[in-house]
């Protein structure tokens, strides 16, 4: 049953998609129609197949053509198909009357379809040129679907600025396929990481081992794809298309390299070099766009830094060699931002209807941050609950599901970040503080430590289900940098977290802040003026692009068009 | 001594800098018909005279030469460039369709069988002849098929636009179309150290093809009615590009070496 689902699913959006352009370009609703009809296909095929694998979990590759055209029906294509599907069904069914007064109607569905098939090939892709020719036409259809809106010519200039960092994306994957295939002839991936793990050591260019320079590559390739540090640029002017591409793009499209670390797991586990550069990549883009999301004043654009930093921290949980988790967090992150985008409309009547700040006092806590006159817990209370409670509540959790993995490297960095996340969370509740302060911080630990429980117990189970045995043993030893190292990240960090925390609590004292700005206030603005040009990334692209062109043009002038 | 027949196989299977006979030579033909067969003949011509050369010629000897294969990522990698800062739909057909000729020479080298040599071409030609056709016919209700004019041609001219943008996606080796599939087979005979100027032109078509389709499709629609292409020669259209895609498939096998 699983090799026949399966086999349907990607080709029943793609079927839909051609339906659409033979008889129902020009009929609305029979557009919408078969669009819809087509991913909720898929996603009952997807279900069933991923219903079918757990009642029987055997791994199949199903070969369509003699050479190349294979799926791979394993866990994390079976998950991530069905993740795929139900975003694919929810952008479909708020399409149908987002879009009613769009031209190009029938198109767009068309358009949705194509690219809902392409995702699924993607993700079950079994050899490398259905993998390679996948990876090239989402950005293809992704083209078309931002620049949906014919007339307005910024749509077109952002959906080329998107094709051209995705090309970019796809040069690293082409040379990887190719290295792949030079050391171990053969272009099915389970034979190529079957022949790897025979022999890791094939050498490729300039002395590095195929694994580690693939694994580099796989890595490059996806930071394009999900908007790290360097190729972000494109992700938050994106907003030009339309709200569902948008919601399509943030919630599945984006999340592509926590999908490739994934399918690539075998060569991380074999050379972590990749995973190394991961972490790095990973750390800067969750710092740099998540600060960069903070000064935005366009909502669509901050959601499109936030979603930068949270493909860093997938990023970085990859570099960390939790790969299940990426998968987790890429799903979780995925419904939450399809969500965000959808209801962005809801959000702009509502704000057009009750405009002013809201009195509220949660309201001017979070936002206004304005002090508020409640008491509040004694500061070494507080501080003593924000620093111990997380990380005690992280350890026991995580020790009581999987005590073999509790002292790798990779585990403790994530449960130094878990901290830090649970650390803000209670700071949060304590400036929230109301007439009874002790109640509402025995409120928030309880349910601190049930949400703590459930999401260690949820994430676990889904990381036995997508990496069983020991893989993700050896994924975190891959990951591991040493004690150094690892060290010197984690003092580093928790001092600038630990400043971040003093300068929020810091900021009531109006003598000391004055102080601060007094003395910091020339680098602040320098700092705040960088951030707010985009650390001048897209004026430094802009300028090689334009001298680039006039080079072309230059170049068509002394050579006579010849 | 460069054989003579070698030196006009380089301007019909255009390599630099006698590539610039080939681009004088298409472009001297006036009717929109004959310069799409002057694009499909004239690499088919050049594959044969180098059919008619002695195997040793080809595979050991000025064809395999590294200087020959720089000269041949030189040839695509500038008209590539080339391609980035033009609008007319003729003049970019032919620069992109140079710069992937060119590449056929690569193919040459390795002593790839003729048939493969002959394919490959036409993995660039027809599209690119399509586009010569499409040119033709825009300059036939606009007076001119030059996109930085007029913009928001998809609105106008939704038939014709669409076939050209899908045209153009066929000539710069988007799948499924026989010339990604083509460029696959280059990229596997060539040494990982040259790799990187094949993945450079592929990057140039790209953002090329970005501009070039950012002029034709979006913008305000002009004024005054134009007649679009009517259904039955769009379908043609449509039919030649499916089929491009069937064979691009159908090849894939052995373009792949698989």
């Amino acid at each position: 049953m699983l090799r026949d689902v399966g086999t349907a699913v990607p080709f029943v959006p793609a079927a839909s998609a051609a339906l659409v352009v033979l008889v129902a370009r020009h009929r609305r609703r029979l557009a919408a129609t078969i669009g819809v009809a087509g991913v909720v296909l898929a996603l009952v095929g997807s279900l069933v197949a991923l219903g079918g694998f757990l009642a029987q979990p055997t791994t199949v590759v199903v070969h369509l053509g003699s050479s190349w055209g294979s799926l791979w029906l394993d866990p994390l294509s079976l998950v991530l198909w069905a993740f795929v599907s139900g975003i694919s069904v929810i952008v479909h069914r708020y399409s149908v009357r987002a879009m009613a007064e769009e031209a190009g109607y029938g198109r767009f569905f068309a358009l949705l379809n194509a690219m809902t098939a392409t995702i699924l090939f993607l993700v079950a892709a079994a050899d490398l040129i259905t993998l390679l020719a996948a990876w090239f036409l989402v950005g293809v259809f992704l083209y078309f679907l931002l620049g949906h809106d014919l007339e307005r010519p910024a749509a077109g200039r952002y959906a080329l600025w998107t094709k051209v960092i995705y090309r970019l994306g796809d040069l690293p994957l082409w040379l990887a396929a190719i290295v792949l295939f030079r050391a171990y002839h053969s272009i099915s991936l389970p034979v190529l990481f079957a022949r790897m793990g025979a022999d890791p050591h094939a050498t490729t260019l300039g002395g590095l081992s195929a694994p580690a320079l693939t694994g580099i590559l796989v890595a490059l390739a996806g930071f394009a794809r999900s908007a790290q540090i360097l190729l972000h640029s494109w992700l938050p002017y994106t907003m030009d298309g339309p709200t569902p591409v948008s919601a399509l793009m943030h919630a599945g499209i984006v999340n592509a390299a926590g999908f490739l670390f994934n399918r690539f797991a075998p060569v991380f586990e074999i050379d972590g070099l990749g995973l190394h550069l991961a972490l790095v990549v990973g750390l800067l883009s969750a710092l740099i766009g998540s600060s960069l999301m903070l000064i935005q004043n366009d909502v669509k654009r901050s959601l499109g830094y936030s979603t930068m930093g949270q493909m860093g921290f997938m990023v970085m949980e990859c570099g960390l060699g939790a790969l299940p988790l990426a998968v987790f967090h890429l799903i979780a992150h995925g419904f939450f931002k399809a969500s965000s985008f959808l209801s962005a409309g809801d959000a702009i009547g509502e704000a057009r209807a009750h405009d002013g700040v809201p009195p509220d006092l949660v309201y001017s806590a979070i936002v206004a941050r304005r002090p508020t006159r409640f008491p509040r817990l004694p500061l070494w209370i507080a501080g003593s609950l924000i620093l111990v409670v997380p990380v005690v509540v992280f350890s026991l959790a995580h020790a009581a599901v999987a005590r073999h993995l509790l002292f790798e490297q990779g585990v403790i960095v994530l449960l130094f970040f878990a901290w830090v996340t649970g650390g803000q969370a209670l700071l949060r509740a304590h400036r929230l503080s109301r007439a009874n302060p002790w109640k509402v911080m025995g409120g928030i630990l309880v349910s601190f430590v049930l949400v703590v429980v459930g999401y260690t117990l949820v994430t676990h189970v889904f990381g036995s289900f997508l990496e069983p045995g020991a893989a993700s043993t050896r994924l975190y030893r891959a990951a591991s940098l040493g004690f150094v190292p690892t060290g010197a990240l984690v003092a580093v960090l928790a001092l600038l977290f630990a400043a971040g925390w003093a300068l929020a609590v810091l900021v009531g004292t109006e003598r000391l802040w004055s102080w601060l700005l007094a003395r910091w206030h020339a680098a602040a603005m320098a700092g705040y003026a960088l951030l707010t040009r985009e650390l001048y990334l897209n004026d430094l692209a802009g300028r090689v692009a334009d001298a680039m062109v006039r080079l072309s043009r230059w170049l068509n002038l002394v050579t006579w068009w010849s | 001594m460069v054989d003579l027949r070698v030196l006009a196989a380089a301007c019909l299977l255009p390599v630099f800098p006698l590539s610039a006979l080939f681009n004088q030579l298409v472009e001297q033909v006036r009717h929109p018909a004959a310069r799409a067969l002057a694009v499909l003949g004239l690499p088919e011509a050049g594959a044969a005279l180098l059919e008619g050369l002695p195997r040793h010629t080809l595979v050991r000897g000025v064809v395999h030469s590294p200087a020959v294969v720089a000269l041949v990522l030189f040839t695509s990698l500038l008209y590539a460039l080339r391609a980035l800062s033009v609008r007319e739909v003729t003049l970019w057909a032919r620069l992109v369709a140079t710069s992937g000729l060119s590449l056929d020479w690569l193919l040459v080298g390795t002593g790839a069988p003729a048939r493969s040599v002959e394919l490959f071409a036409l993995a660039w030609s027809v599209p690119a002849a399509l586009l010569m056709v499409w040119a033709g016919l825009f300059s036939a209700r606009l007076g001119g098929a030059y996109l930085g004019l007029r913009g928001g041609l998809a609105a106008r001219l939704p038939r014709l636009s669409w076939l050209v943008a899908l045209s153009a996606l066929a000539l710069v080796a988007t799948p499924l179309f026989p010339s990604f599939f083509g460029l696959l087979h280059v990229v596997d005979v060539l040494p990982l150290s040259q790799l990187w100027a094949v993945l450079g032109v592929l990057f140039l078509w790209a953002w090329a093809t970005g501009r070039f389709l950012g002029h034709l499709l979006f913008g305000t629609p002009g004024a005054g009615p134009v007649a679009d292409l009517p259904v039955v020669p769009a379908s043609l259209g449509v039919v030649v590009l499916a089929g491009l895609v069937v064979l691009g498939v159908l090849w894939s096998g052995r373009w792949t070496g698989i």
